[in-house]
């Protein structure tokens, strides 16, 4: 039986998850003995237009032109996964979404007063499932590639992969962290934010920033307040903790709203 | 009778500790930036006996760790058997609290169905106690009799004298290890009792305990859960920090074969969303408050409803230590005790007495081939099972109503009630609907292939009882699956039962199971059988239209000397159990069949609790008289 194709693209992002499935060496030679990749601009010269069993998408949809592009790979691609924290939820590019401007002046402002060019046409930053129906999501940032190769094993195995969506503080328990908010007072997005990373941060004596965007049924809104009056942060600090990542999605929109 | 005891002297802290490490691995409780945790040692010098808590709860991480694997497989076949041998450890300074709270935890893995991964850990631990002579700040453990000091659980126990341990001894595992040290005097026991007496005193926060399950009760509703409700983050750190938290999910590994792989569980926990889910993304407990309340509920009350009185807390204070939200329970029982709820009579669940004690490993699902598959309607199979060994085949009898668990391995199990009639032997019948990932599996599977089966689980259908009385039987869908075999059961002994009516009610004809059975029921001697759909979908239907409670008003049983069964969506059978109640029925001769996520069906993973009940070992069938009133079960 042959291979199932697999693709990856990329829109608006940093290629960071792109580059992290490289990083598989334990691996990777294994993965590729289960699965063919036919399209990886990244990594290879010669690339294989689709029909795909899989397609993983990095980045938000910025532009009229890549939600285009991300709805025919979507008829392309038998499970579409999104795959990094900016396909998820926008991401990173999202910030752009709560600067206040026009995107006249955005554009304006990040290029130049009398540029008239057609190719900049920037829309609100969006996750791919805002345009498009998602399979799957791999979160954070980067994607976790031990996930990747759990939702590849599952995609196989024609199975839901029940990434169990649990918080931070799950994982950094188990790894008996000593809480760095607790203990030490600052300000974690661990308990709000959905773990898989291994608590990778906490380990490191680095708060959560909350990459993965927010954990099942979260409430961002008490984190928020916990922020402000016991930890002293300012209303636009809590503000932009929330959008950092994850701001589109309705659990950190309500962090932010708490603090406004 | 006095305990023994003896003296070790701090000086003699390090030869005692090298002793112990030339027959276990030493594991006591370390410093970890500002906070300690239990961890191998080396010398007495990495020993930080004067901890306060610590982050995890030792015995929970050394006897029950957070990831644990239960067995191997490859393709349809378990390697399982018996766990691998336990390496002989102690653990060192364990205070009272924790001691407590591993012989609460003792109840859930050594009482029915005793865990042999758990169980092959305790046995080779020993304990070392350390009583508590400066209470730490958070704990109340006074108030549930937990410590400061302790009085059992231990092998041996040590007590701060100043320069010296008084060491007390707990078992005979104990003693063997107090060669060479010097019997304690009196002045020595006085000096423990007086170091106690003052621990006690220091200790500042306190539950009120006077009747606390039945306040409990009585609080269902209290304000105070919803305004917790705004402060939970529901980050589970409490769960996860508390000494007798068991919870756990179990979910098949597989590797790049996608054969091979493994079978682990992970601590769970109650105040996650995704705890209670099972396929088709339905979740039982969705609502943050209803988390919150089980856990603490559990706490002060269920663990002890459910386990012989243990406490469910121990006071150690952990869950209010490490909570961001500062969510405290000596505070939320305070709040509530300063604005309760009106006083009503309540009543506490008492769990059927019945401990099963398996001759194999109670995780190990035995292969089973597919005899037979039939199309049951358009979404649902029954599949016709028997164990590979005949000899397993030839003992397993089961009582009409219950539920096996199914493995695929590599995908998981699912709990799924038996159709079959238990007087048919050879074989035994599964109907089910293709709807999560292990059955999407098994509806691919064909004759002859082999799937792992462990159980039978639970209480089935009161067939004694209702032996000499009419038997009214009402169906919700796909709830006629564990009630078939319970009709042909009293088919096969008409003499033996009264008046048989059977309702069935479903969406539409298209839902309706085993519908070319139909024949064969109406025939049953002085029974009847009617039908109800909500619509006909557009397709012929000679019978009623309307919810199943509409068939009410035409069946023939009447309370007198009748037991009604049924089984169903939890809201269809809510409307069944209010419709025949306002009729004059009485709770006790109405029997319901709950479903929940039964992941493991032996009472430990925790999952399938509704309130105080475990519905895997407590039910799946429960006299409504028993549940009536108790937090959750809303029936």
């Amino acid at each position: 039986m042959a291979n199932p194709k697999v693709a990856f693209f990329k829109f608006s992002s940093c290629a960071g998850c792109l580059l992290s499935v490289l990083n598989i060496e334990p691996v990777l030679l294994d993965v590729l003995g289960v699965i063919d990749i036919e399209y990886f601009i990244m990594a290879k010269r010669d690339n294989h237009e689709g029909p795909y069993t899989i397609g993983f998408i990095e980045g938000a949809v910025t532009t009229p032109k890549e939600a285009l592009e991300l709805k025919k790979i979507r008829e392309e691609c038998a499970i579409l996964v999104a795959f990094g924290n900016c396909a998820c939820t926008g991401g990173v590019p999202s910030i752009k979404n709560w600067s206040g401007m026009t995107q006249e002046q955005l554009t304006k402002t990040v290029y130049a007063e009398n540029i008239n060019d057609p190719m900049l046409t920037s829309i609100p930053a969006k996750g791919i499932d805002f345009y498009v129906k998602t399979d799957a999501y791999l979160r954070g940032c980067a994607v976790d590639v031990g996930e990747m190769v759990e939702l590849i094993k599952r995609a196989l195995k024609g199975e839901n992969p029940l990434f169990r969506p649990h918080s931070v503080c799950n994982e950094c328990k188990l790894k008996e962290n000593v809480c760095l908010l607790v203990s030490e007072g600052k300000p974690c997005m661990g308990s709000v934010s959905a773990a898989g990373c291994g608590a990778l941060c906490p380990s490191l004596n680095r708060q959560c920033e909350g990459c993965r965007g927010p954990a099942n049924d979260c409430n961002a809104a008490s984190l928020a307040k916990t922020f402000m009056e016991d930890l002293g942060l300012s209303k636009d600090d809590v503000v932009r903790k929330f959008r950092k990542y994850a701001g589109n999605t309705p659990e950190f929109s309500k962090g932010a709203e708490a603090a406004l | 009778m006095l305990v023994e005891a003896f003296v070790l002297p701090k000086a003699d802290l390090d030869g005692f500790a090298a002793k112990l490490k030339a027959g276990y691995e030493l594991i006591g409780p370390v410093a970890k930036g500002p906070e300690f945790v239990f961890a191998p040692i080396d010398s007495a010098a990495d020993l930080r006996l004067d901890y306060d808590t610590t982050i995890l709860p030792p015995h929970k991480k050394y006897l029950a760790p957070p990831k644990e694997t239960l067995f191997g497989f490859s393709g349809p076949a378990a390697k399982t058997g018996e766990p691998a041998p336990a390496g002989k450890q102690v653990l060192f300074g364990v205070h009272a609290c924790d001691i407590n709270g591993m012989l609460s935890l003792d109840k859930v893995f050594l009482g029915t169905y005793p865990d042999p991964y758990y169980k092959a850990r305790r046995e080779n631990t020993v304990i070392v106690g350390l009583n508590c002579t400066e209470p730490c700040a958070n704990g109340f453990c006074s108030s549930f009799n937990t410590g400061p000091g302790m009085d059992t659980g231990f092998d041996l126990s040590l007590t701060d004298l100043g320069d010296k341990y008084l060491v007390c001894v707990g078992s005979d595992a104990g003693k063997a290890l107090t060669a060479g040290l010097a019997p304690a005097t009196d002045a020595d026991r006085i000096a423990k009792s007086k170091a106690l007496r003052s621990a006690q005193e220091k200790i500042k926060r306190h539950i009120d305990t006077d009747n606390l399950g039945e306040f409990l009760h009585q609080n269902v509703e209290n304000p105070v859960w919803s305004d917790l409700k705004e402060r939970c983050l529901a980050c589970g750190s409490c769960t996860n920090v508390c000494p007798t938290c068991f919870c756990f999910a179990v979910k098949d590994q597989v590797d790049l074969t996608l054969a091979a792989g493994e079978r682990p569980r992970d601590w769970d926990s109650c105040q996650y969303l995704e705890f209670s889910r099972v396929a088709a993304d339905h979740v039982f407990r969705p609502d943050r408050a209803a988390r919150i309340k089980q856990r603490l509920y559990h706490k002060l009350t269920y663990f002890a409803q459910q386990f012989d009185g243990s406490p469910g807390c121990v006071g150690c204070g952990r869950c209010a230590t490490y909570c961001v939200a500062a969510i405290d329970p000596v505070q939320v029982v305070a709040d509530l005790r300063d604005n309760p709820g009106a006083e009503s009579a309540v009543k506490l669940y008492t769990p059927p007495a019945k401990k099963v004690t398996p001759e194999t490993n109670p995780w190990e699902p035995l292969p089973a081939k597919i005899l037979g598959i039939k199309q049951q309607n358009y979404d649902n199979k029954t599949y016709t099972f028997a164990f590979t060994d005949p000899a397993v085949q030839e003992k397993y009898t089961y009582d009409n109503g219950v539920f096996n668990e199914i493995s695929i391995f590599g995908i998981g199990e699912v709990p799924i009630s038996i159709s079959s009639c238990a007087d048919v032997k050879g074989s035994f019948d599964h109907t089910i609907r293709a709807v999560g990932n292990v059955t999407n599996a098994l509806d691919k599977l064909q004759v002859g292939d082999i799937v792992g089966i462990r159980g039978p689980y639970g209480f089935g259908w009161p067939v004694e009882e209702m032996k000499g009385k009419n038997v009214l039987v009402v169906v919700g869908g796909v709830g006629l699956a564990p009630l078939l075999g319970t009709i042909k059961h009293i088919a096969n002994r008409r003499d033996e039962y009264g008046a048989l009516e059977i309702l069935v009610g479903a969406r539409s004809p298209k839902e309706l199971l085993f519908t070319d059975e139909y024949e064969e029921l109406r025939k049953i001697p002085n029974s009847r059988l009617l039908l109800t759909v909500d619509n006909t979908a557009g397709l012929e239907w000679g019978h009623n239209i309307g919810v199943v409670t509409t068939l009410f008003d035409k069946m023939s049983s009447k309370p007198d000397n009748t037991i009604m069964i049924t089984c169903g969506p939890d809201i269809m059978m809510r409307f069944a159990v209010r419709g025949l109640l306002g009729r004059g029925w009485s709770p006790e001769q109405i029997y319901v069949s709950l479903e929940r996520r039964m992941s493991c069906g032996i009472k430990k993973c925790g999952n399938c609790q509704i309130g105080p009940i475990f519905v895997c070992q407590d039910g799946p069938v429960f006299k409504l008289a028993d549940i009536q009133g108790l937090p959750e079960a809303a029936l």
